[in-house]
């Protein structure tokens, strides 16, 4: 049909139409395919079941020396087969792909799950919210807990955040809006300050602020400890996000007449406000289980202390420490459902970093 | 707006517009601002040269000519935003009110606040509502006018948005359309009462009813402030435009302005070759 006359909508055809089905013809499969693919996922399943009952190798070798390379070439042939050589290096990647994800899935999964059943024995509401006054490692489960660890944990984790997200925000915010001179010095050593060992940042306040004399160790030493390692963390994420504020509002609030000040105030931050909450939960997340900073600054204490300056307080970290190299079983228990508490601490740190960011604008 | 209606209403304004410019000649009154022999650089790399403008109060002039011509660079000189670009570099003076705005005891604050400016993107503050976004500009530059509510309205009437939005004031700036979006920058712009407005194609990415209702505020704010338009929308130049300068950089040379008058002159009887091939689309 030459388009030389113009055509319009067919009403009396509306009915027909109605009568179309939603399809979805990419999924179709040819024969060929069927031949090819179905053999080549059933085959190295079979193989690899059979030798999993019959073969003496232990069960990650198989996985890892015998099945992987067997679906891989699997799926190379059924590649071939299917859509010829060129698709041969798309079969290896998705194979390696889908490898590389359900390991790290397993390793994580039973971390996770070592942890959880370790740890569930200790669970009861006196391990929750009781402290260590009266109990020595070796006392039966059922007395005592980690609630002055958790008081420690919440305390010193508190007070890092206060003293590291202003900070850190403020350095990113020298990065991305004053753009001062100093920038690239600012980040490298942001990036440098990352990769400071944890132990170390402990040291650092042991010697410089403890051995002088400037302070006790206490939850606010172990806190300023923390605030090192979580002070790159902050920062960094507050940059990245901070970047990701389009120029456009900037000059449209510079347009305004607006201070540089009042532009990072009211809006570059205020846009950026999720992310922010972000970068500080990451903060908190980054240092929540570190224990090496805690051991020569808050050291540990079998009492719920509140007086952040004042006495040394137990964290769950140091208290997982303590317990894990004790001669005691139910110790080992107590360190186990210690670290069941403060994984389900940083869970709930990262659900409301997820719900956070979600509700976020744009 | 139905396609109808727009068709409709285009064609009687357009004559609106038409009539309107043929009922109010330009009479040449006192200079607002004035580009004398500027010159732009970004680093080593000259962009502008030698551009001589002068912005009768209460005019509408448009800036044409093709891409990377110099035409947004030069107008972000007129209110000290060029210089936020690292490597930004510049000579010769910007005259607003007679005062070089580049002179050393000069506040860029105060320039950008009595020289507004609506960016070709539509930028409302994500997190501000409708209405928090037209009363930013006051918040922002900490100016004090009393009766946000009439100001609200009276801006929005103005940036021909009220309707579509008055009964959403607190709703999210993100939720509106682009063409709303940028009508609602201007009405922020508008809500410190600048004395000159620049526009950098406000409608380049709008459909043909919003730019028509953006040229229509063009046209009425025309009686109060002065407006500085870039766009490569030449019939709207035609359309809002009392005076017209045509840049052009060729052959990796700074943009120059090689034409400038009143747009009937530089649409009906330009002198110079450039321009005749430019605006009879022959090249750009």
């Amino acid at each position: 049909m030459s388009a030389t006359q113009t055509i319009t909508f067919d009403d009396s055809r509306l009915e027909e139409l109605a009568q179309q089905e939603p399809q979805a013809p990419w999924g179709r499969r040819t024969s060929t395919f069927r031949a090819a693919v179905i053999p080549g996922v059933l085959i190295p399943a079979a193989i690899i079941v059979g030798l999993w009952f019959y073969s003496d190798l232990p069960k990650p070798v198989l996985m890892v020396a015998v099945y992987l390379p067997l679906q891989l070439l699997a799926a190379v042939g059924a590649a071939i087969a299917v859509r010829g050589t060129k698709s041969a290096a798309d079969a290896i990647i998705i194979v390696l792909a889908i490898g590389a994800t359900i390991f790290s899935i397993v390793v994580l999964v039973s971390l996770l799950w070592s942890i959880f059943s370790k740890g569930w024995e200790a669970m009861s509401t006196a391990f929750l919210f009781q402290n260590n006054e009266y109990i020595s490692p070796s006392t039966p489960l059922g007395w005592g807990g980690v609630g002055h660890a958790v008081v420690g944990t919440v305390l010193i984790v508190a007070i890092s955040a206060l003293i590291a997200v202003p900070l850190g925000v403020m350095t990113a915010v020298y990065v991305t809006e004053v753009r001062g001179r100093a920038v690239p010095y600012v980040r490298f050593f942001v990036q440098a300050m990352s990769g400071v060992p944890s132990v170390v940042a402990g040291l650092f306040i042991f010697t410089v602020l403890i051995l002088s004399g400037v302070l006790s160790q206490s939850a606010f030493a172990g806190a300023l400890a923390y605030s090192i390692l979580m002070l790159p963390t902050v920062a960094r994420t507050a940059e990245e996000v901070l970047r990701l504020v389009p120029e456009d509002l900037r000059t449209g609030a510079l347009a305004l007449g607006s201070t540089r000040a009042r532009v990072v105030l009211r809006v570059v931050i205020p846009a950026a406000k999720t992310g922010i909450i972000t970068a500080a939960i990451l903060g908190v997340a980054r240092v929540v289980g570190e224990t090496a900073p805690l051991l020569l600054t808050s050291l540990k204490n079998d009492r719920t202390v509140l007086n952040p300056f004042k006495d040394p307080i137990t964290a769950l970290p140091t208290y997982i420490f303590d317990n894990v190299a004790q001669p005691y079983p139910d110790a080992v228990v107590r360190a186990w459902g210690a670290a069941l508490v403060l994984m389900i601490i940083v869970a709930i740190l990262f659900i409301l970093t997820r719900t956070l960011s979600a509700r976020g604008p744009r | 707006m139905s396609a109808a209606e727009f068709d409709e209403m285009s064609v009687e304004s357009m004559d609106e517009l038409e009539t309107s410019l043929a009922a109010e000649p330009v009479t040449p009154g006192t200079v607002e601002m004035e580009a004398r022999d500027l010159s732009v650089w970004f680093g080593a790399r000259k962009v502008l040269e030698g551009v001589n403008i002068r912005f009768p109060k209460n005019t509408v002039t448009a800036l044409i000519g093709p891409s990377g011509c110099g035409k947004s660079t030069f107008i972000r000189t007129l209110n000290r935003l060029h210089e936020l670009i690292p490597g930004a570099k510049l000579a010769g003076s910007v005259m607003y009110e007679g005062k070089d705005i580049y002179a050393p005891e000069v506040d860029p604050v105060h320039i950008r606040l009595n020289i507004g400016m609506v960016f070709q993107k539509p930028n409302p503050f994500p997190s501000m509502t409708i209405r928090g976004n037209v009363l930013s500009g006051m918040k922002l530059s900490g100016m004090k006018r009393p009766n946000h509510d009439q100001i609200v309205e009276e801006t929005l009437t103005a940036a021909g948005l009220w309707n579509e939005v008055k009964d959403r004031l607190n709703a999210p700036a993100g939720d509106l359309s682009g063409g709303q979006q940028q009508r609602l920058v201007i009405a922020r712009s508008l809500a410190v009462n600048p004395h000159v407005l620049l526009m950098d194609e406000p409608a380049s990415a709008l459909d043909p009813g919003s730019t028509l209702k953006i040229e229509e505020t063009i046209r009425e704010l025309r009686k109060d402030i002065t407006i500085i338009i870039v766009t490569h929308n030449m019939q709207q130049a035609v359309r809002i435009a009392d005076n017209t300068a045509f840049f052009l950089s060729l052959d990796g040379n700074p943009g120059r302005v090689i034409e400038q008058g009143p747009t009937t002159e530089i649409f009906g009887n330009p002198q110079d070759q450039r321009t005749l091939d430019y605006v009879n689309g022959r090249f750009g």
